[in-house]
């Protein structure tokens, strides 16, 4: 279970919340990339072992959208902000 | 007989909107002096449930003439079931239904917040001699039988 340090609401169970996907670069524009580029960008999340940024939602809470740095071997957290 | 010194009411209907952004003028009281809190003027609660997020709460009666003075909020009088648990213990019910921390220096007299209860999101603040819990309207009878259960009267 993770404890997650809402910035409005304080600290919450991971149960308040849902997954809401990689933290990922700006949508690039697919024309300027090959279609390898394109499918990489909108199917394969980054899955390193250590720190990566996501997408979670306080659905049961403040309905705020957040992005967490999350490590993914000990799932400390290092940071939580508001939006992108 | 209950398991634990509690009485579970359910509440009627109320009139609820939510507001998002600047809180308007014509909501009738003043914005709470902090996230998660709420502020009461007679029979109206004004409670901040999220960033620019707003909750107003008053009597059914009240409806239509709140929807006519606030324009811009959504109506969602006939989404909330509420339930009064009150008693020597409410506390423990709570503490059995929701990860919420309810200790007065987490969660003071006019603190009002969204969290879950049971699984399911839930509006929670303080009454008098207790709590008041808000939930999906369509999840207010598996609701109330998941509390009597705690309580010890199923």
């Amino acid at each position: 279970m993770l404890l997650i340090d809402c910035p409005f609401c304080g600290k919450r169970t991971e149960s308040e919340f849902a997954y809401g996907g990689p933290a990922l670069a700006p949508r690039p524009d697919p024309a300027a990339l090959t279609d390898a580029e394109w499918v990489d960008w909108l199917t394969v999340p980054p899955n390193p072992l250590g720190w990566v940024e996501e997408r979670w939602w306080h659905a049961r809470g403040c309905g705020a959208w957040l992005t967490l740095r999350r490590h993914t071997v000990t799932h400390e957290i290092a940071e939580v902000r508001h939006g992108r | 007989m209950t398991r634990y010194d509690v009485t579970i009411t359910r509440l009627p209907l109320r009139a609820l909107f939510e507001m998002r952004g600047a809180l308007p003028g014509d909501a009738g009281l003043p914005p709470p002096p902090a996230p998660l809190r709420l502020t009461q003027a007679g029979d109206r609660v004004l409670a901040m449930t999220g960033p620019a997020r707003w909750l107003l709460m008053a009597p059914l009666a009240q409806e239509e003439t709140l929807e006519r003075a606030l324009p811009e909020a959504v109506a969602l009088s006939d989404t909330l079931t509420f339930f009064a648990i009150t008693g020597l213990g409410a506390g423990q019910i709570m503490a059995v239904a929701s990860p919420l921390d309810l200790h007065a220096s987490a969660f003071p007299e006019d603190g009002c917040a969204f969290t879950e209860a049971f699984g399911i999101r839930a509006l929670v603040r303080r009454l008098p001699g207790g709590f008041e819990i808000g939930v999906d309207a369509s999840h207010a009878d598996w609701f109330a039988a998941m509390l009597d259960r705690v309580a010890g009267c199923a």
